[in-house]
């Protein structure tokens, strides 16, 4: 699997088609989720066919095709081209990443009927995580790692000659399966719960495990700034997009007046600590590795994440954020005028219960950052 | 009075237990069947609720009288009335039935809603409410096909994530065209099995996940308030208790009366079914219910007591009661309308079409030679004869032409109808009043003509097959009488 020269730019090295389909397929599944949140937040009612379901089987299929195909033609094209391939079931050759979609693609086929049976038995589940959704779900982020999987192998071999253009690919990539990981976590980071322990113990459990991770990997300057960047992009794009357009709700009971399709939260502050992840990525010494390191990033990220999310809590939770710049009032049609989120209040928390539920987030932080290491240097090394 | 001893004794009672089913509304019979005028037309309405939350209903609608151009339906909850409703379904003309429209609507949550039924056409539109009561009531168990299915999947799934994490620990890593030595081998198959024992307890967790989610609908599923009857005063009054602490807590909307009563209970014994009686017990605490008890021969009873809350929550709750001997001689109803009947026994050859009433007059049931399928609107029409062969004329009967109660010899189907169907009529009435209701107020009759037609008629489909007992009652020169009539359904 040689990377393509393109004829027109001598020395420039061109994207292979099968990772234009990945990444194409890795942005339609998470496009199609966040638009599928919104939908069942504004219209709640759906169907097979919707342009949100649409979108998410269109990344399924994009992904599942053109990598079964990169493996039949890399399996019977001939020894030339399996040199950078993993070998599977001692036949079938293809990039790491092309069996890591064809894997998201019958994960996602295998929710169908499993979600099918979920809602005649148990009602429909109108909550993000349930156990089909979660099949679900580790079939659309499988799909994103695998492109991901396929822009660093291109990346690392390549070397220190790898282009901008990988290196912004690898971005792109990285940042969309970071998106997901904020999108299947966002019934915990709400408005409401800027200032509760929980918001911060699952923000710290999983965010510097993925900034980490896939900064780790990248050969940016300002990987996780990057990374975290495209997650804002995306989510600003989504926040103010989609009030833009008309729609209201055909489910009832109807607690809200709802017009247009409601957009997300505004998304997380993740550029701050990003940034400061950057900074010592750039400047810690060769010494300062694992653990140590690891302490470093955790407890950074802790607290930079910590003071630039619960100031901005008490602001957007103000009559000040009302506007189409935060889209603090984006309640969906069902959401009762008696809730928290409603009333911009936040819960009540017990001060001990806070101070320990922030401590537990500090340590997290560590861990999933020092796991985050771990997984990055094996990701920086992949060149299959 | 010497006491017979008990038809079945112990095992009996035991058995009743478990056959005994709660329902919503009515017992093993959830389907709404409900025939009415939406203004200017008669209309038949068949509701099938799916028995889980949200869920998804199916509504038929049959125009009768007029053609229709348009029918619309929409779920109204009773919390948020039609402010809260979603914008109304079209539904669709059913191809081969004139005058039929159907569509699938959903029900978000659990409660009590009405199907608001619009009829557009030559003769302007017309609306009504069906009222319907949203629960869970089931718990889908995976088919063998299905889980095998999902098992091939799901272990296809696994085994191709542990033979990608086996290619990736093994040659991910090698620069192209780098054969793989032994100790990258070693290392692919270490990474296998430790992937392999994640995957396990992950297995496990999903497994624990999934009863967890279980167990928590099983949480939701529908439970009728808990009650005790027993007797009390030497056996002359019957006492029907409601214990439930959610009422006691009044995290329950009060009762309304329906037809007049805030209880309509039924005692059948069993096995047989050959005792019947409809009382209305009166209630100075909304807790404790008291009814005389009528002069029941001895013997175990399926007793259901149907109810209907402020939000039109109609439901039925059940129980058994042993009754010991002949009540007292000195018997006085509680209520006027207060009713009982002793018949033969239900066997398996019954099949009755005629029924003697008390004062001597013949109610007839008009079927022809029509068999009664299960799940298919049944022909439940029936005439009333005086002694002197010529038509009986009726009268309203707590504001019915007719009531109707029908029980399958198991004691696992009990409804209690009327010639609008299934419905609670006070749920309606509350819900064409906007959900306004108060327990006092007694909710309209909607028959207050002294004289009826001797025929009288029940929207009903009978849920499964089995032998079944129906009793109808009507009023004739002040009296009320019953027919009893059995039946199978294929």
């Amino acid at each position: 699997m040689k990377p393509h020269r393109r004829a027109s730019g001598e020395g420039t090295i061109g994207v292979p088609w099968y990772l234009s389909a990945a990444l194409l397929a890795s942005l339609c599944v998470i496009v199609g989720v966040m638009w599928d949140i919104s939908w069942h937040s504004t219209i709640g009612r759906d169907t097979f066919w919707t342009p949100a379901h649409m979108a998410i089987y269109a990344g399924g299929l994009i992904a599942g095709l053109s990598c079964g195909w990169l493996v039949l033609a890399t399996t019977f094209g001939g020894a030339a081209s399996r040199g950078d391939t993993v070998r599977f079931w001692r036949v079938f050759h293809a990039p790491l990443g092309a069996w890591v979609c064809i894997w998201g693609t019958f994960a996602m086929l295998t929710s169908a009927p499993f979600d099918n049976w979920w809602h005649n038995a148990y009602g429909l589940d109108v909550q993000i995580l349930s156990p089909p959704h979660t099949v679900l779900a580790l079939g659309i982020a499988a799909i994103q790692l695998g492109a991901l999987l396929m822009t660093l192998a291109l990346q690392n071999r390549a070397g220190a000659a790898a282009t901008q253009r990988y290196r912004v690919l690898y971005a792109a990539a990285a940042g969309l399966l970071f998106l997901n990981a904020t999108i299947m976590t966002t019934e915990y980071h709400r408005r409401v719960l800027m200032h509760t322990p929980q918001f911060y113990v699952v923000a710290c459990l999983v965010f510097p495990f993925y900034l980490v991770t896939l900064a780790r990997a990248s050969r940016l300057r300002w990987p996780t700034t990057s990374i975290a960047a495209v997650y804002t992009v995306v989510m600003l794009a989504m926040v103010w997009l989609l009030p833009l357009f008309p729609a209201t709700p055909r489910l009832g009971p109807i607690y809200q007046t709802v017009t247009h399709m409601v957009p997300p939260d505004f998304p997380l502050l993740l550029l701050a600590p990003a940034f400061v992840l950057d900074l010592i990525f750039q400047r810690a010494p060769d010494t300062l590795r694992g653990w140590r390191l690891a302490a470093l990033l955790g407890a950074v990220f802790f607290a930079v994440f910590f003071a630039a999310q619960w100031s901005f809590g008490s602001f957007y939770n103000s009559p000040a954020s009302e506007n189409w710049v935060f889209a603090s009032t984006n309640y969906y049609y069902a959401l009762p005028k008696t809730s928290y989120a409603y009333r911009h209040i936040f819960p009540p928390v017990r001060p001990a219960k806070l101070a320990g539920g922030l401590a537990l987030a500090a340590g997290l932080a560590v861990l999933s950052s020092r796991l985050g290491l771990a997984c990055g240097d094996w990701l920086r090394r992949v060149k299959r | 009075m010497s006491r017979p001893p008990l038809p079945n004794g112990l095992a009996a009672l035991a058995a009743l237990a478990v056959l005994v089913i709660a329902g919503v509304g009515h017992v093993g019979s959830p389907d709404v069947y409900f025939r009415g005028a939406a203004g200017p037309y008669d209309v038949g309405v068949v509701i099938r609720p799916p028995g889980v939350v949200p869920g998804q209903l199916d509504v038929v609608v049959q125009v009768s009288n007029e053609p229709a151009a348009q029918v619309t339906v929409q779920p109204v909850l009773w919390e948020t009335g039609a402010d809260g409703a979603p914008p109304p379904d079209l539904a669709a003309p059913v191809p081969g039935e004139a005058g039929a429209f159907a569509t699938r609507l959903w029900l978000m949550t659990s409660g009590s809603y009405s199907i608001r039924v619009v009829v557009s056409g030559t003769r302007g539109t017309g609306t009504v409410d069906v009222p319907v009561v949203s629960a869970a009531t089931r718990e889908l168990p995976m088919s063998p096909a299905l889980g095998a299915l999902l098992l091939a999947l799901g272990a296809f799934l696994v085994f191709g994530l542990l033979s990608i994490i086996g290619a990736g620990a093994r040659e991910a890593t090698l620069d192209p065209g780098v054969p793989v030595d032994a100790p990258r081998r070693r290392r692919a198959r270490v990474a296998v099995c430790s992937a392999a024992a994640i995957f396990a307890l992950a297995l496990l967790g999903g497994n624990a996940w999934w009863n967890h989610s279980a167990r928590a609908y099983r949480r939701i599923i529908y439970k009728p308030l808990a009650s005790r009857v027993s007797l009390a005063d030497s056996g002359r009054v019957l006492q029907f208790v409601i214990t439930d602490s959610r009422w006691r807590q009044h995290e329950e909307t009060p009762l309304v009366r329906d037809h007049g009563k805030l209880v309509h209970f039924f005692l059948i014994r069993a096995p047989g079914m050959d005792a019947f009686a409809h009382l209305h017990p009166v209630t100075s605490d909304s807790n404790d219910f008291r009814v005389a008890l009528p002069p029941l021969p001895a013997g175990t009873y399926h007793t259901y007591a149907d109810i209907v809350h402020r939000s039109g929550y109609a439901e039925t709750l059940v129980d058994t009661l042993v009754i010991g001997g002949q009540g007292s001689p000195a018997f006085s109803p509680t209520d006027s309308d207060d009713s009982w009947i002793v018949s033969g026994a239900l066997t398996a050859a019954s099949d009755t079409r005629r029924a003697t009433l008390a004062d001597g007059s013949i109610m007839s049931w008009d079927r022809g030679d029509t068999s009664l399928v299960a799940n298919v609107i049944a022909p439940l029409h029936f005439t009333v004869t005086a002694p002197d062969t010529r038509p009986a004329v009726l009268q309203p009967y707590m504001g019915m032409s007719a009531h109707a109660m029908i029980a399958r010899d198991d004691g696992s189907v009990f409804v209690h109808l009327h010639p609008m169907g299934t419905i609670a009529m006070a749920a309606q009435s509350i819900f064409s009043r906007g959900g306004d209701s108060t327990r006092d107020a007694p909710l309209p009759m909607p028959m207050t003509s002294a004289t009826l037609p001797d025929t009288v008629s029940f929207p009903y489909a009978f849920p499964k097959a089995g032998h079944y007992r129906i009793w109808v009652q009507v009023r004739r020169a002040g009296r009320v009488l019953t027919g009893s009539f059995d039946a199978r359904v294929r």
